[in-house]
């Protein structure tokens, strides 16, 4: 028998007041009143605690756009799960905060766009960065987990050492600072959010200094730029090894990605169990193991540490779900990957004019810039 | 950041608890777990944020009375230093 799954990803709903131009839901958001019930999501959390599964990730969309949201923290904990609050903190006040505390809750994860309200806003589409500030003091008087969040690319990467120091004095317990990862949204907005490779450069040296410097007070997680690595990341941590995904529908899926190839058939917790869809849907068992790797994948040392990389990019990028990630140096379709590198880094780093901080003027002159997300039904 | 010293209290970091069965003992964080057993599992039952770093280590050097105090007290330093690195463990 497989070993079981390790976390749920509760994606609640698709529904959220930012419209970040790196989202990595799909393009095609769930709407509205397709959305599970609190009743079926109970139900989806007394089988995952069930499985054996250790976490509950709440994310979307916005979770907080649920107004059930406190009620399903606490059906997650109540099966035995950790549960973890990944949110813009957009729609959260203190006494609801207080709430989701008293339901269980372990861990809370906000997100930041920037140190500079101004850019934080126009990337994130909303003006949430004020708010996001406030809430970071309230939850520092719970004894909850915090992590702070920050996807970076191209339009901010320059400034990473102001965003570390921003980020800092808000006193989380971890840092997370991720690369756009190209899904979705942000595969749409590539042009104008792939760094060059100096900025990547930069960047490593700054986030190993911060590490050295906070050690022991700040833990800081990274997410690397894939397309900058030699070597392709293990997404998921392996197709159907570890992670399962829910949408807000109740597709489940292996990644939050996975809905974009073709000719795949995701089962509906509404219809199946979720220990039936682990261990014997078509959909999870398509790319374990290693019967579906081709070659250099095949043979190479390394098959089992990244289990050729991210199926979804290599049919995104390489037009084939079966393909060597072609973030991979070794892969056919690595000359992609070459070409886009090439293309960032042949313009200039930033595309945004430094002048103006007016929000609504900023949102005008970049609308040909990159597609802000919109939000579903 | 050094090891805890006599007068720490180490206990759990916030939002890092206990979880699994009585067989499986595994301490939750955010992004993950580990499995606890053995002496591991000993020093941070007494975690608790009372007993201090003192305390601890004479309650264990008990338990292992054959084995040296002072690498008793430097592994188990070593080991919580670790933990409070990641954000598991304060003191």
């Amino acid at each position: 028998m497989r070993s079981n799954p390790l976390a749920l990803i509760a994606e609640i709903t698709h529904r959220c007041p930012l419209h970040c131009v790196y989202c990595s839901n799909p393009m095609q958001l769930a709407d509205v009143h397709s959305e599970l019930s609190t009743g079926e999501w109970d139900h989806v959390f007394a089988q995952a605690g069930k499985l054996g599964m250790l976490h509950a990730h709440f994310t979307g969309g916005e979770p907080l756009a649920r107004a059930d949201l406190t009620e399903l923290i606490s059906a997650a904990r109540g099966s035995g799960l950790y549960t973890n609050l990944i949110t813009s903190g957009v729609g959260l006040s203190e006494q609801r905060l207080r709430a989701l505390v008293d339901a269980g809750l372990d861990h809370i994860q906000i997100s930041f766009q920037d140190s500079r309200e101004d850019t934080a806003n126009w990337i994130a589409g909303s003006k949430a960065h004020a708010h996001k500030l406030e809430l970071s003091r309230a939850i520092r008087r719970h004894n909850i987990a915090f992590t702070v969040n920050l996807v970076v690319h191209r339009q901010n990467l320059d400034h990473l050492e102001e965003m570390i120091a921003f980020l800092e004095q808000l006193s989380p317990d971890r840092m997370e600072i991720a690369h756009t990862q190209y899904y979705g949204w942000a595969l749409a907005n590539r042009g104008a959010l792939m760094p060059t490779a100096a900025q990547v450069e930069k960047a490593v040296n700054v986030v190993a200094e911060a590490e050295k410097r906070l050690a022991g007070r700040i833990r800081i997680d990274s997410v690397v730029p894939d397309y900058y690595a030699k070597f392709p990341k293990a997404c998921m941590g392996g197709w159907g090894r570890r992670l399962m995904l829910i949408n807000p529908t109740g597709k489940v899926l292996p990644c939050h990605a996975a809905e974009v190839l073709p000719g795949m058939n995701f089962e509906n917790v509404r219809e199946r169990s979720l220990e039936w869809i682990w261990e014997e849907s078509p959909s999870f068992q398509r790319f374990r193991g290693e019967e579906w790797m081709p070659e250099p994948c095949r043979s190479c040392e390394r098959r089992s540490e990244d289990f050729g990389g991210c199926r979804c990019q290599a049919f995104l990028l390489a037009g084939d779900a079966t393909a060597t990630d072609p973030a991979c140096s070794l892969a056919p379709a690595h000359p992609i990957i070459e070409s886009a590198i090439r293309e960032a880094s042949s313009q200039s780093a930033i595309s945004r004019h430094e002048s103006t901080n007016s929000f609504i003027q900023l949102q005008k002159t970049n609308q040909d810039l990159w597609t802000y997300r919109t939000n579903p039904k | 950041m050094a090891p805890p010293s006599d007068t720490s209290q180490p206990r759990l970091a916030p939002g890092c608890r206990w979880g699994g069965t009585e067989q499986d003992r595994v301490i939750l964080f955010p992004e993950g777990a580990i499995k606890l057993q053995g002496t591991g599992r000993q020093v941070l039952e007494r975690c608790d944020g009372t007993r201090t770093f003192a305390d601890i280590i004479q309650q264990l050097q008990k338990e292992f009375g054959k084995t040296d105090p002072a690498k008793i007290r430097s592994d188990i330093g070593t080991f919580l230093e670790q933990l409070q690195k990641k954000r598991i463990v304060d003191y």
